[in-house]
């Protein structure tokens, strides 16, 4: 079909007339082939069959009368030379006539006719007459036949041959279009120069022509809507271009901008400054007077002749440029920090001082990255200025914070998080009747890491809650086992969080351990969201467990607090019991503790009890429970069914 | 001479049929003569109510050859040549004229008296009458089969037309009519 459809349109209308004529001329032939054969041998059987009617009757009386004369009655038709053979038999079989022409080899077939001799009277046979008849003339006229036509085969060839040039010649026009219209372009005006054709061609002219008019019209069009979209492409590529590169509010360059022009040099110098405490004038005068600042301070360092980047919400950056030095540069940062701080900024016709701190990163590979870890640092530092200095390991610290973090996070899938538990000891009977829960995160070598080591680092990474709820699972599907009580410790992020308290309600409710769960909160931590804890506490409480505040007299936390939080145990902070045989503060601090405690009538428990000496002191105080590595060091825990 | 030649060739058809040196020619005859009269379209006419009677006549010298001839066409047919039902009869001259029933009859040896009754009877009657002689065509017989090279028979025009004999016309295309 794909030859077909790519064949031209001469041959296919020659192959299709081809095609036609030739079934016609096949069918033809066929059928008068078949007509003029059976003509043919019809009036050949037709001829001899009256030959032998001729004979026939006269032969029936002779054979009825038994007389034989047949010789002399079918010589008539044997002087004949088409008569090959007749044979006349009788009915019991008998030959009684054979005759053959003497010349024994014909050419041609034969046609043989046989009829049956009848008895006169009767009508019924009383034997056969079979002709052999000359097929010379059959041959003959057939043979003139295929002569007539192989001769019209001949010229019907002929014809097409002379029809095939002429339909060529016809469509001359087509193919000379063609190869104008072929390599047409708008803008130019093909001619067709026919002085005399068909008229479907110069219909096809015409179209052609009409429709080059309606294509230069066209192209006019498209010419000038072109030359729009061009413009308007060149307006919002500039507009885009803008966009990509510079900071909307203030117009200054912003940080794809920096990045490009620091990807230009392998090493650069950069400096970032950051407004601090911009998110309280963004709270205290609204978000327009802030963004109104960072225009105004914007502006102010365009006018300092800085080439200023903005590239964060309060952080603007800085570039050394060629032919200036590292030392110049950061001479100019630190004296861009003295005039900003003694420069005045209206808002709302008020007047704002504002201060900054500045990280910077000289001749440095990753320059952004170094400004940044430098400005971090001169935050931590609450120094006004910093520049990055790579011995100070700082990026090496991040690195052991991502491979911690990606540690913890190997654990919690590979269930590593193990627990250690403290005992706490009774002062006054010595024996054991609570335990610490320790978070420990096994190593696939077996060692383990103490919590101080991950702990810090999992809650910035938002694992800690996970841990968390991981520890409270381990303990209590423990102690469901035994018959201690048992403290875990939660963070104030952990009370904060939902997710977690509802989980932790659920592990109670399937152990059966509320009743003996106790939960450590941070004094510095939790009591700072004082309502939230409250909460907490009430839930807790309604199942059973109790509260204990940890780390208790380093925090900030007035007695009143503890009061309404209705507290259980107050576990005295560590810094104060390990050398309260040593230092009279601490150990007047500590009675103070016990003292009210022992008021309002909940437990104490002393840290870091780690000497006899220690122990000691603390019972003559009256505090309720020691826990330290003298009394008993964390350990692994197995069920202890009771 | 004449009256010899007839003498000598009955005497022969008499000595093939006494003597039985000629079986084939007795034969012949006695096969040819039932079959010629089949071939009258008529014969089953003249006695319809009983067999076609088929009669050998003779005058009283040869009534012992006439019917020994009638016996044994009898004995090849058994009384049936086609569709008909025949006898051969053996009858004499007198006897015959005087008879309607007859179908066909076959003259053995006699005189020209006899043969001219008979002819005369045959016309009338529309009876083929048929003799071994030729010669007897001339005193009014219908026909002849004689034995020459082949077997021929002749037939009487004028006695065909007088009599009224409607022969089956294949018949015409063997027989020679003899004016």
């Amino acid at each position: 079909m794909i030859f077909l459809d790519k064949t031209r349109l001469s041959t296919k209308i020659i192959s299709t007339f081809s095609v036609v004529t030739i079934v016609i001329f096949t069918t033809i032939t066929l059928v008068t082939f078949h007509i003029v054969r059976d003509l043919t041998l019809n009036s050949q059987e037709e001829k001899a069959s009256l030959l032998i009617d001729a004979v026939k009757s006269s032969v029936a009386i002779s054979l009825f009368l038994g007389i034989n004369d047949m010789g002399e009655k079918i010589s008539s038709i044997t002087r004949m030379k088409e008569i090959i053979a007749l044979k006349i038999i009788d009915n019991e079989g008998r030959v009684v006539l054979n005759y053959r022409q003497e010349e024994s080899s014909f050419p041609y077939e034969s046609i043989q006719i046989s009829k049956k001799i009848l008895e006169p009277s009767t009508f019924k046979p009383i034997g056969s007459i079979l002709l052999t008849y000359s097929g010379e003339e059959f041959t003959k006229t057939m043979n003139r036949f295929y002569t007539l036509y192989l001769w019209l085969s001949f010229g019907t060839v002929i014809v097409f041959w002379l029809m095939l040039l002429w339909i060529n010649r016809l469509l001359l026009p087509i193919k000379i279009i063609a190869r104008k219209v072929r390599n047409f372009k708008p803008g130019e005006y093909i001619r067709f120069d026919f002085p005399s054709t068909q008229s479907e061609f110069t219909q096809i002219i015409h179209a052609f022509e009409t429709m080059q008019n309606s294509v230069a019209e066209y192209s006019e069009k498209l010419q000038s809507i072109n030359t729009n979209l061009q413009r308007e492409v060149s307006e919002k590529t500039l507009e885009a271009t803008r966009q990509l590169y510079n900071d909307n509010l203030t117009g200054l360059p912003n940080r794809f901008k920096l990045q490009q022009d620091l990807s230009q040099m392998p090493r650069s110098t950069v400096a970032i400054l950051n407004i601090d405490d911009f998110k309280e004038i963004n709270d205290f005068f609204g978000i327009d007077a802030g963004d109104w600042l960072l225009s105004q301070i914007g502006r102010w360092l365009q006018e300092m002749k800085l080439s200023p980047y903005r590239i964060g919400g309060d952080e603007f950056a800085f570039r050394l440029r060629e032919g200036n030095s590292p030392e110049q540069f950061r001479h100019d940062m630190e004296r861009l920090i003295s005039l900003l701080s003694e420069k005045l900024f209206l808002i709302s016709e008020e007047t704002v001082h504002v201060r900054v701190t500045v990280g910077l990163a000289i001749n440095s590979e990753k320059p952004l990255i170094h400004a940044d870890v430098a400005l971090n640092q001169a935050r931590a530092l609450k120094k006004p200025f910093k520049a990055y200095d790579h011995t100070e390991g700082v990026e090496a610290q991040y690195q052991t914070n991502i491979a911690m973090s990606a540690r913890i996070r190997q654990a919690l899938v590979e269930h590593r998080i193990v627990c250690q538990y403290q005992p706490i000891v009774s002062c006054k009977s010595g024996k054991i009747e609570k335990y610490e829960t320790l978070v420990r995160i096994r190593n696939e070598d077996g060692t383990l890491i103490g919590p101080y080591e991950f702990l810090s680092i999992a809650q910035k990474t938002k694992l800690y809650h996970h841990i968390t709820q991981e520890v409270v699972y381990q303990a209590c599907t423990l102690f469901a086992t035994r018959h201690e009580q048992f403290s875990i410790n939660l963070s104030g992020s952990d009370i904060l969080d939902n997710g977690t308290i509802t989980t932790i309600e659920n592990i109670l409710r399937q152990t059966g351990t509320a009743e003996r769960v106790i939960f450590e909160i941070l004094e510095s931590e939790g009591i700072e969201n004082f309502e939230k804890v409250e909460l907490f506490i009430t839930r807790m409480k309604a199942m059973g467990a109790k509260i204990a505040i940890d780390d208790f007299g380093t925090g900030y936390s007035n007695f009143e607090n503890i009061l309404k939080l209705n507290v259980d145990i107050l576990k005295i902070d560590g810094s104060l019991i390990k050398s309260i045989d040593q230092n009279a503060r601490h150990r007047i601090v500590v009675e103070a503790i016990v003292d009210f405690a022992n008021r309002i009538g909940v437990d104490t428990v002393a840290e870091f009890v780690a000497s006899e000496e220690i122990l000691q002191n603390i019972t003559d105080l009256g505090i309720t429970y020691a826990q330290g590595f003298h009394t008993g060091k964390p350990q692994f825990l197995d069920p202890t069914f009771f | 001479m004449e009256i010899l030649i007839r003498y000598f060739v009955f005497l022969s058809f008499l000595l093939c049929i006494a003597k039985g040196e000629d079986v084939l020619l007795v034969n012949t005859y006695v096969r040819m003569i039932p079959k010629i009269m089949v071939l009258d379209t008529q014969a089953a006419l003249h006695n319809p109510a009983n067999k076609t009677i088929l009669a050998v006549v003779y005058e009283d010298k040869n009534k012992n050859s006439a019917k020994k001839i009638a016996e044994e066409i009898n004995g090849y047919y058994g009384g049936r040549i086609g569709n008909l039902s025949f006898s051969a009869v053996a009858l004499p001259v007198e006897e015959l004229i005087n008879r309607h029933d007859i179908a066909f009859a076959y003259l053995t040896q006699m005189g020209k008296y006899s043969i001219s009754q008979i002819s005369a009877w045959g016309i009338s009657n529309s009876v083929p009458t048929f003799s071994y002689d030729p010669k007897d065509l001339d005193n009014g017989i219908l026909g002849s089969i004689a034995i020459e090279r082949t077997t021929v028979i002749y037939l009487n025009k004028n006695v065909l037309k007088l009599s009224k004999i409607r022969f089956n016309e294949t018949l015409f295309q063997i027989a020679r009519l003899i004016e």
